[in-house]
């Protein structure tokens, strides 16, 4: 017997939690949908007033015009590379750094670890761009997308630290203990029982920044040109065109956000359960 | 013997432990760490891309002319409206929702699911997206407002339909997380308070207000933190949905101004002056947070 018996007693808290409920997942998803129906309307469907929301005969055209051009294709390919690698290295780094975290209650640069961690969080990246960008020219690495990799792991290295620690935490400690005592050395423990068990929480921890890295914005905008294009640079392109291309932008926006509405979904459990451990306890 | 088994152990882990965070530390001093000395070390000196005068050390000129100057301050009065009409928009919304799904009514796995979809989306996409249902003539909200009866807006085009425009459309990305934060606070809670609460007869609203409300105090301030430092983030959607800080310098946030003047006016000693107040004005937020989230981390 907690709270949420007594809201379901009352037939009224039931009645408005739905109506809320339902209003929320429709202003939730309608852009998703708009962004997803605008992708296949023609030009005339688009801007029609009233908006066409249901009664347009779909067309593939948009879909078409963006894949038959290289230009596409290569930016696409290079955000996968991009986030693909990005994220592998921030993950390996991360879980070794939680390991530490999460196991030795003591050693040398702990604290400092643990307060840059935060104060890191807490400053905008784009603080950081100006110097950047001096240190990317002067290594002769703009628009270099080794450079890309290493960038995008690093901003979002504290993040997965956090969360990864906040999975670390939750193998018991007594797994160790026991291998320790019949033998096993430092790495042995990290390799045969903490990276098994760990797989579960670096695979959310993966999808997680796998997905900040696809929708990082203010590192490729500033220190890419063509080469090391990704795919939200490219869509923010349709702005300068003099009429907003609505279509193709279109369809461009879904091949970006369809991959990720599906991956929340995916690890809405482990969302849960990581990010509120992690935040809850600090 | 023993004893001096258990030291060597600890030794051991330590010396294990300071290796493994070793990647860790240099990805933060070269990408963090370093950039954040230069930009002290530019904000002193009146570095111009292109300029004709050589540069030279000028001492906190940069600082005092930035606090002197409206630009400034106009700055700094849109991140804390932006930010405040954000905050009123989403804990409560955030906290209703994670009530209504708590309740386990049926279908709240879908609704769960559901809900959660704009966190993650593309912020470019999702900018652009809005902007075009925030469009004057063509967009979806406009036809809406119009066929319900109120007048059309010019959404993008003017200060305070923009400064909403931008909140609202942050909030429609936050609201998930603030839920989310808020089911794990709930599902946290001990129920005897509540069993109590019960016997002593209390009605919901008033075990809310009196046993949930103030159990959820910590969860709750931990996420209005997290929120505020993500609010002097916020860039890509003010990026796409005003042209960078538009009309005017309508929605320029902090942020903003400090991309403008380093990236469009080449000003890179004003900008990282300017950055580095961004981060001291932004400082506070970060204890507060540590002492918020228990001194822990």
């Amino acid at each position: 017997m907690n709270f949420l018996t007594y809201l379901k007693h009352v037939r009224i808290g039931r009645v408005c939690s739905y109506i809320g409920l339902l209003g929320a997942v429709l202003v939730s998803l309608f852009p998703v949908y708009w962004t997803l129906s605008t992708s296949i309307k023609t030009r005339v469907s688009t801007f029609s007033i009233p908006p066409q929301f249901f009664d347009f005969t779909p067309t593939f055209k948009n879909y078409v015009q963006l894949f038959s051009s290289s230009d596409f294709l290569y930016v696409l390919s290079n955000t996968i590379l991009i986030t693909f690698f990005s994220t592998l290295l921030c993950v390996i780094v991360s879980t070794l750094a939680a390991y530490a975290l999460a196991r030795t209650k003591r050693f040398p640069s702990r604290v400092s670890l643990e307060v840059s961690l935060l104060l890191v969080r807490a400053v905008p990246t784009i603080v950081l761009m100006v110097p950047l960008f001096q240190i990317v020219s002067v290594l002769n690495l703009y628009d270099n997308r080794a450079a890309m990799i290493i960038l995008y792991a690093a901003v979002n290295l504290p993040f997965a630290v956090w969360l990864m620690t906040s999975f670390v935490e939750q193998i018991p400690v007594e797994l160790e203990e026991c291998a320790s005592v019949d033998g096993a050395s430092g790495f042995q423990i990290l390799s045969k029982i903490i990276f098994p068990l760990a797989v579960p929480g670096m695979a959310a921890t993966m999808i997680f920044v796998a997905l900040l890295a696809w929708n990082e914005f203010l590192i490729p905008v500033l220190l890419a040109g063509e080469t090391a294009k990704t795919l939200p640079v490219y869509i923010s392109g349709f702005i300068s065109a003099r009429n907003l291309d609505w279509g193709p932008m279109a369809a461009a926006s879904s091949l970006a956000i369809v991959p990720i509405a599906f991956f929340t979904v995916l690890i809405q459990r482990r969302l849960v359960s990581g990010l509120s451990s992690g935040a809850v306890k600090g | 013997m023993i004893f001096v088994e258990g030291q060597s152990l600890e030794r051991r882990a330590q010396s294990l432990a300071t290796g493994l965070v070793l990647p860790t530390w240099s990805f933060l001093l070269l990408v963090f760490a370093l950039p954040l000395l230069m930009a002290v070390y530019l904000s002193v000196r009146n570095e111009q891309i292109g300029g004709f005068i050589p540069a030279v050390f000028i001492g906190i000129e940069n600082f005092r002319s930035e606090l002197s100057s409206p630009i400034f301050w106009e700055a700094f009065r849109t991140t804390f409206i932006i930010m405040s009409f954000g905050l009123v928009l989403q804990v409560p919304i955030g906290l209703g929702l994670a009530l209504a799904l708590y309740q386990q009514l049926w279908g709240t796995r879908f609704f769960r699911s559901a809900l959660l979809i704009p966190m993650l989306l593309t912020p470019v996409a999702v900018g652009l997206m809005w902007r075009f249902m925030f469009d004057t003539d063509l967009g979806v909200v406009n036809w809406l407002l119009e066929s319900t009866g109120f007048s059309a807006k010019n959404w993008l085009g003017m200060r305070w339909p923009a400064i909403w425009a931008v909140a609202l459309v942050d909030s429609w990305q936050s609201i998930p997380f603030v839920m989310l934060m808020c089911i794990a606070g709930l599902a946290g809670l001990p129920s005897g308070p509540l069993e109590a609460a019960r016997i002593d007869g209390a009605s919901a609203w008033q075990s809310f207000r009196h046993v949930v409300l103030p159990m959820l105090r910590p969860v709750l301030l931990v996420t209005l933190m997290i929120r505020v430092i993500d609010a002097f983030k916020l860039f890509d959607l003010i990026f796409i949905m005003t042209n960078r800080g538009g009309p005017g310098t309508a929605t320029q946030t902090l942020g903003m101004l400090t991309y403008n003047t380093g990236f469009t006016f080449l000003a890179i000693s004003r900008s990282a002056a300017l950055g580095l107040s961004l981060v001291i004005i932004s400082l506070p937020i970060y204890f507060l947070w540590r002492k918020a989230s228990g001194g822990r981390r």
